[in-house]
């Protein structure tokens, strides 16, 4: 006979802990299942930020959470990418817009026939021809036409203040029946196999079917109390911590992140509507961190307050499920907070939990896919950073050099070399990053492929050109139409700083 | 404009023509300088008269007129394909080219009737799928594409004759400038610096040379096989079935919209309805069956008269372990065989096509588009074979040898986990490639009679009663859109007449 699961614990804080209790509260809450969050000791300081991709909207949608509510209670900003500057000292910025590039002509795809042009003499980089890319420069608000439709991909992403973001979830959270218990971690009681209970300091012991780890890089189940282990993937990586900051906020405000390499790291700006949190992750063995303080306001140039530092471990750990026991977030896979990994991985482990929810709390089969699922996804978002790296061109840094040098992971080193083969994007199951990503970041930071599809030498270079203009002029126009940032601000009430429920 | 790509076709077969057609047909002129090199010596295989939905799309993006086509190849519509005897004796299912019900809540609709199942209520899966209750009153009605309509749940493939529509593509291919060449190959040269193929010598003496040459030449693979040496990784350990008798009959009885497999002592017999008669076939395994009796076994199972002597067939199921090695690629059999069970043959030449025109070199060949175009047709056979192995693996017979060793056999780890997982909560993974969907995975396991033993917990957010009237809306609304449908050999005698087509009583009725 099955035992069905009808209790959830989920240890841990912040982000992890409370989109999770919110996701199983919402999906399983309605038949009885109990979702209790064992609340440790938030880690978030004040200064945090949450990056969001363009996918959280369907998780929010999933959640039962309003977009505007949201992003007023978290001072929150739609941004429509990522600019990347310095990564090579001769090439100018590029942005990663969550976009595709360009129109086919004559059935021929976009890229080839810009490579065509480029082998050709254009100059014009190929960002010019993505309209969330000119967006997102001109922090403009992304309206679709009918007709921007059929050229562009483009969709908004996320800047939330954390601290406002939890609150805001956990509210929802308690709202809707998850239980709460807060307090520290004294002990856990193993089971065979998994968890049976977890005791705080001082009072209750716990006692559930199916575990959350939600506690971030302690890892207080999968890590301290299961002890799987933890893979690093530091041989690709050079950044072993991360400072955090916040500055003014900018006006007028960018719809995009701003990731800037320096000679130890790099230092990110994501704007919000109140601040602006900075973000620098280093190699603290080159730098120490009050340096790092320093170098981040200058190269910001904004005058920054309430530093705090934290380790980074980029890794994953051998099982994100086992036993009785879901590690969601950073507590199962650190990754760098780039490209909004972090904050996707959290989305991917809860997504496919509610996909793959055990159907008997003795036999839980189901570890096997989901380990393979989001592992999957953790090791491309793994390989997207990794390619940054790998690709830069800041010669003669130490730093720089080794990232430069080190051999890829199997899969990215196969789609580095397809890429520069020919322009195509091999795509695995599980990719959270599509062709259209991929292609904007390796050509950005200046991968140009040998060669291209030969359909794009067919097209008539005075018909190419025409089209060619034809595009650079609709985006102009559409970008001109679009609102700014700013002036849809002006449009809502201003935000609060804080909530208090 | 650079030079043209010098491409040589080796072999006229549906491989050699769907190649030649694709690429002249879906490239603009001056990329490719195409020429087929065949044999009128040497007949072609052509059992593959079955396809699956894709070869639309293939057709239509080369260009094909689709009732021309029809009417040239005799061609029938097809709606999926009907398993008897397969699971037990006795036993019929269809595996449908669509769904089964509308997810609700985000759940698929299986996760639903699985509930209901197992508190008693006795639905058949397939009174919720639109073209399996057309198919079986032989219905037929083109899709719609209204979404969310129940007309827009289903595509269609067809029924043709292999050999017709060889010679359709090839007055299709040469009307658009491929060249031709008759002539039996006797000779491969390779190039000695890097072992590419130079060229191939004709009997006649003329040497042919080119940049890139496609191996069709069935099961001899003459360049990837014979020249280049490419091994045969053998799977019938999984397919033990390694010969078939073929056979076509005349035509009686309703035209049916679907492919019948019935499965018999040693393999299963398929039966594919055309306008001008039917074709007939015995896959067997020779280990436990005799070709005389296998002979023997079709002919006592045919609907009409045989208008044939059975033909013998060999093959081994497998595939060479590369697809494209140096400058050659291997298309449709010279690349690998899988059984006709699931009518994936043509598919696999399409993808094979479809995947060359993504990754069409120059005449410089980079060896990374030969890795990524192998890596891509790995992935496609690889998922083929697990689903073909499921329907031998998943039986309840205990009347032939064949099906105990089928049943006991190891099967391929991610067979064996996918049925593991299907089997605990019924969940079926949709992957990026290949076949197949969740859709054709679920006919196929339902069918061969596995059952989860749990269901999705989600569906227990909705409330029993509302779930059930919900099936019960959604079967009625499937009937009547079957009814709603005109019969099938009307819908081909008023659409696509083949001059040689036998008008049954049935068939002019309606």
């Amino acid at each position: 006979m099955s035992r069905p699961v009808r209790s959830v614990a989920i240890v841990g804080r912040d982000i992890a802990a409370w989109l999770t209790a919110l996701g199983l509260q919402r999906a399983f809450g309605r038949q009885g299942v109990s979702i209790t969050v064992v609340e440790l000791p938030s880690m978030l300081r004040a200064v945090d930020v949450a990056v969001g991709l363009p996918a959280l909207e369907g998780l929010h949608r999933l959640l039962g959470l309003d977009e505007v509510e949201v992003l007023a209670a978290c001072a929150g900003v739609n941004v429509l990418g990522q600019q990347f500057a310095n990564w090579s000292r001769s090439r100018p910025p590029f942005v990663h817009a969550y976009d595709s590039q360009g129109a086919a002509i004559r059935q021929v795809e976009f890229l080839p026939l810009w490579l065509r042009a480029r082998a050709e003499g254009l100059t014009v980089p190929l960002e010019e021809f993505c309209l969330g890319a000119a967006a997102a420069k001109h922090g403009r608000v992304m309206v679709h036409s009918p007709a921007t439709h059929e050229f562009s991909k483009a969709r908004s992403g996320y800047h939330l203040d954390a601290s406002a973001y939890v609150r805001w979830v956990r509210h929802k959270a308690v709202q809707a029946g998850v239980r709460r218990v807060a307090g520290v971690l004294d002990g856990v009681a193993r089971a065979p196999g998994g968890i049976a209970s977890v005791s705080l300091a001082g009072g209750e012991t716990i006692a559930a079917d199916l575990f959350v780890d939600a506690s971030g890089p302690d890892a207080v189940l999968a890590g301290q109390a299961l002890d799987v282990p933890f893979e690093s993937w530091s041989p690709w990586f050079g950044c072993d911590r991360v400072l955090t900051a916040s500055g003014p906020r900018l006006a007028p405000l960018p719809a995009m992140s701003r990731i800037s390499a320096f000679a130890n790291g790099w230092v990110g700006m994501f704007p919000l509507r109140d601040r602006t949190p900075v973000i620098a992750a280093y190699d603290s063995r080159r730098i120490p961190d009050a340096e790092m303080a320093r170098t981040a306001a200058v190269l910001t140039g904004l005058r920054l307050g309430d530093a705090v530092v934290s380790p980074l471990a980029v890794g994953g750990r051998s099982a994100l499920w086992t036993g009785n026991c879901v590690a969601i977030g950073e507590a199962g896979t650190g990754l760098e907070p780039l490209d909004a990994a972090p904050l996707h991985m959290i989305h991917v482990g809860l997504s496919h939990l509610i996909t793959l929810f055990p159907v008997d709390a003795d036999q839980m089969i189901e570890a096997g896919p989901y380990n393979d699922a989001v592992a999957a996804h953790a090791r491309h978002l793994r390989d997207f950073q990794i390619a940054h790296y790998r690709l830069n061109e800041r010669l003669d840094e130490p730093f720089w050099d080794r990232l430069r040098a080190a051999a890829p992971p199997t899969p990215l080193a196969y789609k580095l070399d397809l890429f520069a083969a020919r322009g195509a994007i091999a795509l695995y199951d599980d990719e959270t990053f599509l062709e259209e990503n991929w292609t904007a970041i390796l050509i950005g930071h200046g991968l140009i492929p040998r060669a291209y599809d030969p359909r794009a030498d067919t097209v008539p270079r005075d018909e190419l050109m025409r089209s060619f203009q034809r595009m650079l002029g609709f985006i102009a126009a559409e970008v001109r139409a679009m609102p700014s940032l700013e002036a849809q601000l002006d449009l809502l009430a201003p935000a609060p700083s804080s909530y208090a429920f | 404009m650079p030079a043209p790509l010098k491409v040589v076709i080796v072999g006229g077969g549906t491989a050699g023509w769907m190649c030649a057609a694709a690429l002249v047909g879906a490239l603009p002129p001056g990329v490719c300088d195409v020429r087929l090199v065949e044999s009128d010596e040497i007949g072609i295989v052509g059992v593959g008269e079955a396809t699956l939905p894709q070869i639309k799309e293939f057709n239509d993006y080369i260009g094909v007129v689709e009732a021309d086509f029809m009417r040239q190849t005799n061609a029938t519509f097809k709606l999926g394909i009907e398993f008897v005897d397969w699971g037990f004796k006795g036993s019929s299912y269809i595996h449908p080219f669509g769904v089964h019900g509308k997810p609700m809540g985000g759940v698929p609709f299986y996760q639903y009737w699985t509930k209901a199942l197992q508190h008693g209520r006795a639905d058949a899966i397939e009174d919720f799928c639109l073209p399996i209750v057309a198919g079986r009153k032989n219905r037929f009605a083109f899709p719609t594409t209204e979404e969310g309509g129940i007309n827009a749940t289903f595509a269609y493939a067809y029924h043709f004759d292999a050999n017709l529509y060889a010679r359709f593509l090839r007055e299709f291919a040469e009307l658009r400038g491929l060249n031709r060449t008759e002539g039996k190959i006797v000779d491969v040269a390779l190039r000695p610096a890097d072992g590419h193929v130079a060229s191939i010598t004709l009997q006649s003496g003329a040497v042919v040379e080119g940049d890139l040459f496609i191996d069709c030449s069935g099961f001899r693979s003459l360049l990837m096989g014979q020249a280049l040496g490419v091994d045969y990784e053998d799977w019938t350990h999984w397919l033990p079935c390694d010969r078939a008798m073929a056979v076509p009959c005349e035509r009686v009885g309703p035209l049916t919209p679907y492919t019948r497999s019935t499965a018999l002592a040693a393999g299963w017999q398929w039966r594919i309805p055309l306008q001008h008669r039917t074709g007939n076939g015995y896959v067997y395994a020779s280990r436990f069956l005799s070709d005389d009796e296998a002979a023997a076994t079709l002919l006592a199972n045919l609907d009409g008269a045989a208008l044939d002597e059975p033909r013998p067939l060999r093959f081994r199921a497998g595939r060479r372990t590369t697809s494209w090695a140096r400058n050659c690629i291997a298309v449709g059999l010279a690349s690998g065989f899988l059984e006709p069970l699931e009518s994936t043959s043509i598919y696999l030449i399409q993808i094979a096509v479809t995947n060359l025109l993504k990754l069409l070199p120059g005449p410089a060949i980079d060896p990374a588009l030969a890795a990524e175009f192998n890596r891509l047709m790995d992935v496609e056979y690889e998922r083929v074979r697990d689903f073909l192995i499921l329907h031998y693996h998943a039986n309840a017979r205990d009347d032939a040898p064949l099906w105990a060793h089928c049943r006991d056999m190891d099967v391929p780890d991610s067979l064996r986990r996918k049925m593991a997982l299907f089997q605990h909560r019924g969940h079926i993974r949709q992957y990026k490639d290949g076949l197949f969907s969740p859709p054709s995975w679920l006919s196929v396991l339902v069918g061969q009679g596995l059952r989860p033993g749990h269901y999705d917990p989600l569906v227990d957010n909705l409330p029993y009663e509302r779930m059930t009237a919900a099936m019960d809306q959604l079967r009625a609304q499937v009937a009547g859109a079957a009814e709603g449908m005109g019969d099938h050999a009307a819908f081909v005698a008023g659409y696509c007449p083949s001059p040689a087509a036998v008008r049954t009583p049935e068939g002019a009725a309606s």
